[in-house]
């Protein structure tokens, strides 16, 4: 990891380190719907980092462009450097996946799964054995590993997911909901590889839409609503004067003060 | 579902009237937003329904002018008999991707089944399958109906037998969703598919011996039988009324009537059960995992290279035993291209060159290679970052539909050529296949990286989601056109060696093919490979709509 980092100072020849993630005028509309408006983001390498906002804010889409997985409208996304759309060779190998709602290879066991995974990413045989072993125990899989991922469970799927994810040891990891519907053991787990992982000074970038969680985890964050950006910084420059992310998140979005009481009255009612 | 449904007044009771243009007007917008995906979707679409209008317009000007032809009931009854049994079979190999009628979507709903079944059976009769079969409908009366009272029973016949079609059509698909909503059902049903598809080859070969015993009369016997079986016994009922034979004309009515009264009975049946009864997939999961030996590519696929070339191959092959979906279609390409020549050849009717049907069936195999992947293509996308990439995938995928293909192939031309023991032309037939398979590989890549469509793995029997029909249909009918125009120039030197008299040369046949279809393989995987590279996120969004 850190020769990476040291590699990107090199080629910048300024103070400042290369961001991990640089968006500049991102778009993306299916349809009539604009999913991401024109965004611009500057995540910092070797950060925990924290991509908050509603459903439908267009997180999901903004992670899949700068991971290659959609095609923007416009706009240029670089990772450590180099511009995911033109150079991809230099990207895909740098960077690890645990995209949202789609599928893995399921008829493969967990152990399968990952013996591919590594082995496509060219890591030799050996190597990809040795570090499936060490992942599968981490994680908490060796139990299962011969188990098809089909008959996983969600927060097992997450934990191989991960594994996969993880097995070529990439310089910024991206993870689309990487807690959604995982049970508090397998969430416990995953966050402790993820603390490692970072400690080593390598980026996370996640997507999650529990504020409790992205306050607890990261050092920076970034705050999106409706296909746009509304804030981005450290965690204290976002929370700023609010007594929590939660409350700052809201303000930010626009839902502090909405009142809900006037409408749906009926509701416990007399039935 | 009594037990979820309070008994409130406050609850609006779902009743019959409103369910029906509910259920017609979602079918229509699942229909139109399949079709609002892209400009292309809606281009093959369109020139599919242009294609079924166009066949079932020959059909019906076929059929009036059968008119007053001696065997004009004979055939009109036989149609709407294959039409029916196509019906049967079609929710469990040709799927229309209906949404509207996948039961197991409506089970969290407050419906009950008997509107249900209205609702479903009027919704299910928009689209192209039940235009098809109306005009077919429409054209036999026509054909048969001489007099007042034939009229009058045809136009009642011709939308019976259309509403006995989908009763059956339905029930059989509600039947199977059952079947398929765990793991160990799915694999049944790969059997149960297999026998109908074996089955109807049995049904064709039954059909080409009559054919040639003597013309459409030899099909009388056959005939005589299906008039009385539903569906075609509406169509029956109006020749028997033709020749006034109204005792026959009311009891064949009678059939179709009562075989609609029972579909309906049992499809409600099943139909009330699936909605109250727990889920199968429950059962899968408590079913324990087979183990397996803890060292990864041990055994057999430790002797495949190393690098991608080997990691794919596995993983494709893999696929092919544990896969549903992939299973499916390779053991029904297996078996049909097996079975087609044999059979072809045990009734001493077919040729060696009938063994060519083997390589087209399982080259088909290499079509929507990504779509197989299903969304999980992904993982394949995450790393493949250059046209060399995107070559050894599709190359990889290739040889391992080759390992399977190749000696299978060498396999049906012996067989048939023993069974014929026509022994010089088979060299010529294993070259001949080999410029098919090339030709079929080549497409096929083609087609996997610009005509990539997803395969629903959730539902029962659907291998398209709405929308994608058309193009997984033209993508296939194309590539296969294609695929014999590009092996032409085998197939043009096999016939002139058979004209010219050249039959001592035929055995050059194989080396020529071998060559040429490798040639044509590799071609086309050259080509595919940077439109893949190219295409990925394009190729994700097509393969993710399952």
């Amino acid at each position: 990891m850190p020769e990476h980092v040291e590699h990107a100072e090199s080629t910048d020849g300024t103070a400042a380190a290369v961001p991990a993630v640089r968006v500049e005028g991102l778009w993306k509309r299916f349809g009539d719907q604009i999913a991401v408006a024109g965004i611009d983001l500057e995540l910092p390498a070797g950060k925990f980092i924290g991509l908050v906002g509603p459903n439908g804010a267009g997180k999901t889409t903004t992670l899949s462009m700068v991971t290659g997985l959609l095609r923007p409208d416009m706009g240029r996304i670089e990772v450590g450097g180099h511009d995911v759309w033109r150079d991809p060779v230099e990207v895909k190998s740098r960077i690890g996946v645990l995209p949202e709602g789609l599928r893995l290879f399921e008829r493969l066991s967990g152990r399968e799964l990952l013996a591919y995974t590594g082995r496509l990413r060219g890591l030799p045989g050996a190597e990809v054995d040795k570090r499936a072993t060490q992942l599968l125990d981490v994680l908490d899989l060796a139990g299962a590993q011969h188990k098809l991922v089909v008959d996983y469970s969600t927060g097992m799927r997450k934990k191989i997911g991960l594994a996969a994810a993880l097995l070529h040891n990439p310089e910024v990891l991206f993870l689309d909901e990487p807690f959604e519907g995982v049970d508090p053991v397998s969430a416990q787990t995953i966050r402790e590889v993820l603390v490692r992982y970072t400690r080593s000074g390598a980026t996370v970038v996640f997507s999650s839409h529990v504020m409790e969680l992205v306050e607890s985890l990261c050092d920076w964050v970034a705050v999106m609503a409706a296909g746009r950006i509304r804030a981005q910084g450290t965690l204290a420059e976002v929370r700023g004067e609010a007594p929590s992310l939660q409350s700052a998140f809201l303000e930010l979005v626009g839902a502090g003060g909405r009142e809900t009481s006037g409408s749906l009255d009926w509701l416990g009612g007399t039935r | 579902m009594t037990v979820l449904t309070p008994a409130g007044p406050a609850v609006p009771v779902a009743g019959a009237p409103a369910l029906v243009p509910v259920f017609v007007r979602l079918k229509l917008s699942l229909l139109r937003n399949g079709l609002r995906r892209s400009s292309g979707r809606k281009a093959a679409y369109v020139s599919s329904l242009v294609v079924t209008l166009l066949l079932a317009a020959g059909q019906v000007a076929g059929l009036v002018l059968l008119r007053g032809h001696a065997q004009a009931g004979t055939l009109a009854v036989l149609l709407v008999g294959v039409v029916a049994l196509g019906w049967a079979v079609l929710p469990l190999f040709f799927p229309s991707g209906d949404e509207t009628l996948d039961p197991s979507r409506l089970v969290m709903l407050p419906l009950r089944a008997r509107p249900l079944i209205g609702a479903l059976l009027v919704s299910s009769l928009v689209g192209m399958g039940p235009l098809f079969t109306m005009a077919l409908a429409v054209g036999s009366v026509i054909a048969v109906a001489h007099g007042a009272v034939a009229t009058v029973a045809g136009v009642v016949a011709a939308p019976l037998s259309l509403l006995v079609c989908v009763a059956l059509s339905r029930w059989v698909a509600t039947a199977n969703v059952r079947l398929l909503t765990s793991r160990k059902g799915r694999d049944l049903a790969v059997l149960s598919g297999l026998v109908i598809a074996v089955g109807i080859q049995f049904v064709n070969f039954g059909a080409q011996r009559l054919g040639q015993a003597g013309g459409l009369s030899s099909l009388e016997p056959a005939a005589d039988v299906v008039r009385w079986l539903p569906a075609a016994s509406a169509i029956g009922a109006v020749g028997s009324a033709s020749d006034g034979s109204y005792g026959a004309a009311a009891g064949q009515l009678a059939v179709s009537v009562l075989a609609l009264g029972a579909l309906l009975w049992l499809w409600h049946r099943s139909l009330d059960k699936l909605m109250s009864s727990p889920d199968g997939s429950t059962l899968a999961a408590a079913e324990p995992s087979r183990r397996r030996s803890g060292t990864e590519r041990s055994g057999f696929f430790g002797l495949l290279p190393e690098g991608r070339t080997g990691t794919v191959m596995e993983r494709s092959l893999r696929y092919v035993v544990r896969d549903p979906k992939t299973k499916a279609a390779w053991v029904t390409a297996l078996a049909i291209g097996l079975i087609v020549p044999v059979l072809n050849a045990v009734q001493g009717v077919g040729s060696v060159y009938f063994a060519c049907f083997a390589a087209g069936m399982l080259g088909m195999q290499m079509y929507n290679q990504f779509g197989q992947d299903t969304s999980a293509f992904w993982m394949v996308a995450t790393t493949l970052s250059s046209t060399r990439d995107a070559y050894v995938e599709l190359r990889a995928r290739a040889l391992a539909l080759l390992l399977i293909t190749l000696p299978y192939t060498v396999l049906v031309a012996v067989v048939t050529a023993a069974v014929l023991g026509d022994w010089p032309a088979l060299p010529g037939v294993v070259g001949l296949s080999f410029a098919l398979l090339g030709a079929m590989l080549a497409t096929g890549a083609l087609a996997s990286a610009l005509f990539p469509y997803s395969i629903p793995q959730d539902g029962a029997f659907k291998n398209v989601v709405p929308g994608q029909a058309g193009l997984a249909w033209i993508s296939i009918l194309g590539g296969m056109l294609t695929s014999a125009l590009l092996s032409a120039p085998v197939i043009v030197l096999t016939v002139w060696l058979h004209l010219a008299g050249h039959q001592g040369w035929l055995w050059a046949l194989l080396p020529v093919g071998a060559v040429y279809g490798t040639f044509i393989g590799w071609l086309g995987i050259r080509l595919a490979a940077p439109r893949t590279a190219r295409r990925l996120p394009e190729i994700l969004a097509a393969v993710s709509k399952g």
